[in-house]
């Protein structure tokens, strides 16, 4: 089943076109969307929710139009979105029963998975409070509660580490993780930062002033690179100078060589000179690619945002 | 037996959702009778209920007043007639709309709550009708349950079966009024309260609305050629209120009143009524059209 397509899909304001002409198809997973602040993103997922109505184009979620079947679609759909969206005067409990039947749940189901939900988002007795006393990162869990709590087939979270803690980052991440793998809820995660995007995600969307930049698998992007990483204990300069003997090239990189590799006889190559040499290998290692690298490539999106002022 | 399974009874892991999803209808619904209660303040804060429980209270006091006077005396007394009764509460209602209003959607604003919504399973106007339905049940609470008790009270200080033989046409009356005055009240509330998210503004836009332009028709009333002038007591809603009140119960205005100086037949202010509220949500349709959440 294709989870997302757009076509042409348009979104101008007043002064500029937040999204241009995309088109996209995207299957069930965890699908990680970056680009920098004002590339498309928050304007994607409300375009996908129906909160905004699109200038021009047509966009499809789980085969429903989301521009003509709304709320048939967003029973099955959870936001979370970027902003602050709790009232301070109820309590985490009755909040979330209440959007699980305004999703669609009756009154019974909506209570039942509301504690059930609170306790997988890591709430527990604080739940009867009031929300006004919440910190950050309750708060954030009360908002990925409300977009769980209805079991949908799709979660569209809009930056849900903005405003956390290291730590509270990390929480978020490895529950937004799990709802995906374990779930198996369809996920798109916006972020503006690239370490978040790979160690969650799937499958990567990136945009730029509107445009789709790419659409890929993460294993193509994070795809091991032919450098393999060493560590010897011991001489490991008498290890590079064997190893260009034979015609390989290595460079240092502090207490590692960085041997360049063309085939997998090279490991054997690098195993039987270290046994020559008498020297203990510490770390044979495959390297891989990081997102970051890859965007390093070409003008950051910090850079690009500096620019546009 | 060591039973193997006895911890993951504790821990059941993710549960699907394979009960039925209700949709559309079931959502307005759930936020109708969510927003009722918050019209009162029940499910909230001691402090929110104070101020609509304290009102509903007070719109109860001359009912209350006339059945004291009922039980004393013993022939049929009505001090406080049904159809001057949303006259001398009107300030009430004003004053509980410009309190519950602006809580109703003004908060959902504030809080961006409201992108919440708009991403569930309803649309923007079946939000914007949820929240009309709930006040306007409210403003019937609180004007109902006054004309209900002094019908009641009167009637169980005469003989019931007499009294309702005689009186029984007040009932279609008092309903009819109230569904009325309630559309046009709750209409005229809203659409400032969603207007202006801020609730001091709100509850001052929405006095001004009821208080102020009651005041200003009938300045201009008096002081213009009453011809042309009449036509400025339709857009008060209190004069509006009383007119068709009055229409209800087939009473005409008091003489020297503005309302029998302007010569209106009493159905053109049912009307007037009738086609503001109608105004008053196409205003908040436009509204919700257009907010961005």
């Amino acid at each position: 089943m294709t989870l997302i397509r757009t076509v042409g899909l348009t979104k101008r304001f007043a002064k500029i076109t937040a999204l241009d002409a995309l088109d996209l198809e995207l299957e069930p997973g965890i699908i990680g969307l970056v680009g920098a602040n004002g590339a498309g993103k928050s304007t994607l997922i409300k375009l996908l929710l129906g909160l905004l109505e699109p200038t021009s184009g047509s966009g499809e979620v789980m085969g429903f139009d989301v521009f003509r079947q709304g709320p048939e679609l967003r029973q099955f759909v959870g936001y979370m979105p970027e902003h602050d969206c709790l009232p301070a005067d109820v309590s985490a409990t009755e909040f979330v029963a209440h959007m699980a039947q305004v999703s669609g749940l009756p009154r019974a189901a909506a209570r039942e998975r509301t504690a059930e939900t609170l306790r997988h988002v890591g709430l527990f007795e604080e739940r009867y409070r009031e929300m006004r006393g919440y910190s950050t990162g309750m708060k954030q869990r009360v908002k990925l509660a409300q977009a769980l709590v209805h079991d949908p087939r799709l979660i569209l979270l809009d930056e849900p580490t903005n405003g956390l803690d290291p730590e509270g980052r990390d929480e978020m991440l490895r529950l937004i993780r799990r709802i995906g793998s374990e779930f198996g809820i369809a996920m798109i995660l916006s972020s503006h930062l690239l370490g978040e995007i790979e160690r969650v995600c799937d499958h990567l969307v990136e945009i730029e002033d509107g445009r789709l930049v790419r659409s890929v698998p993460m294993t193509v992007l994070t795809a091991p690179t032919s450098v393999l990483t060493v560590e010897v204990d011991g001489d490991g300069d008498r290890l590079a100078d064997r190893l260009r003997e034979q015609g390989v090239t290595v460079s240092r990189s502090g207490r590692f060589l960085l041997v360049q590799k063309e085939d997998d006889a090279l490991l054997d190559l690098v195993r039987d000179s270290v046994v020559d040499l008498g020297l203990g290998l510490v770390r044979l290692e495959q390297g891989r690619r990081r997102l970051e690298e890859l965007f390093q490539s070409q003008p950051s999106l910090e850079e690009e945002e500096d620019l546009r002022g | 037996m060591a039973d193997t399974t006895a911890g993951t009874i504790y821990d059941v892991g993710y549960q699907r959702y394979e009960g039925v999803r209700l949709g559309r209808r079931h959502a307005i619904w759930a936020l109708y009778v969510h927003s009722l209660r918050g019209v009162f303040g029940i499910g909230r804060s001691l402090s929110s209920k104070v101020g609509p429980m304290g009102l509903a209270v007070i719109a109860l006091v001359p009912a209350i007043f006339q059945l004291g006077v009922a039980g004393v005396t013993p022939t049929e007394l009505s001090v406080i007639r049904p159809e001057e009764y949303y006259n001398l509460i009107e300030v009430v209602l004003a004053v509980f709309c410009a309190v519950v209003a602006p809580e109703l959607v003004g908060r959902d604003q504030r809080t961006r709550t409201l992108s919440l919504y708009f991403s569930r399973a309803l649309r923007r106007q079946d939000y914007a009708v949820a929240k009309f339905a709930a006040l306007m049940t409210g403003m019937l609470a609180i004007t109902v349950i006054p004309q209900a008790m002094m019908f009641v009270g009167n009637g169980l200080a005469n003989d019931f079966g007499d009294y309702l033989q005689d009186e029984w046409t007040d009932l279609p009356s008092i309903l009819g009024s109230a569904i009325l005055l309630s559309g046009l009240i709750a209409g005229i509330g809203l659409v400032i309260a969603a207007q202006m998210p801020r609730r001091a503004y709100a509850t001052v836009g929405i006095l001004a609305a009821f208080v102020l332009t009651s005041i200003i028709a009938g300045s201009v009333f008096e002081a213009a050629d009453q011809n042309v002038g009449r036509f400025a007591l339709l857009l008060s809603p209190f004069h509006v209120v009383q007119g068709l009140t009055l229409w209800f119960f087939d009473v005409a205005p008091g003489s020297g009143t503005q309302l029998a100086e302007a010569r209106f037949s009493g159905v053109v202010y049912a009307i007037d009524a009738a086609l503001v509220t109608l105004l008053m949500l196409a205003l908040l349709f436009r509204r919700y059209e257009r907010i961005s959440p």
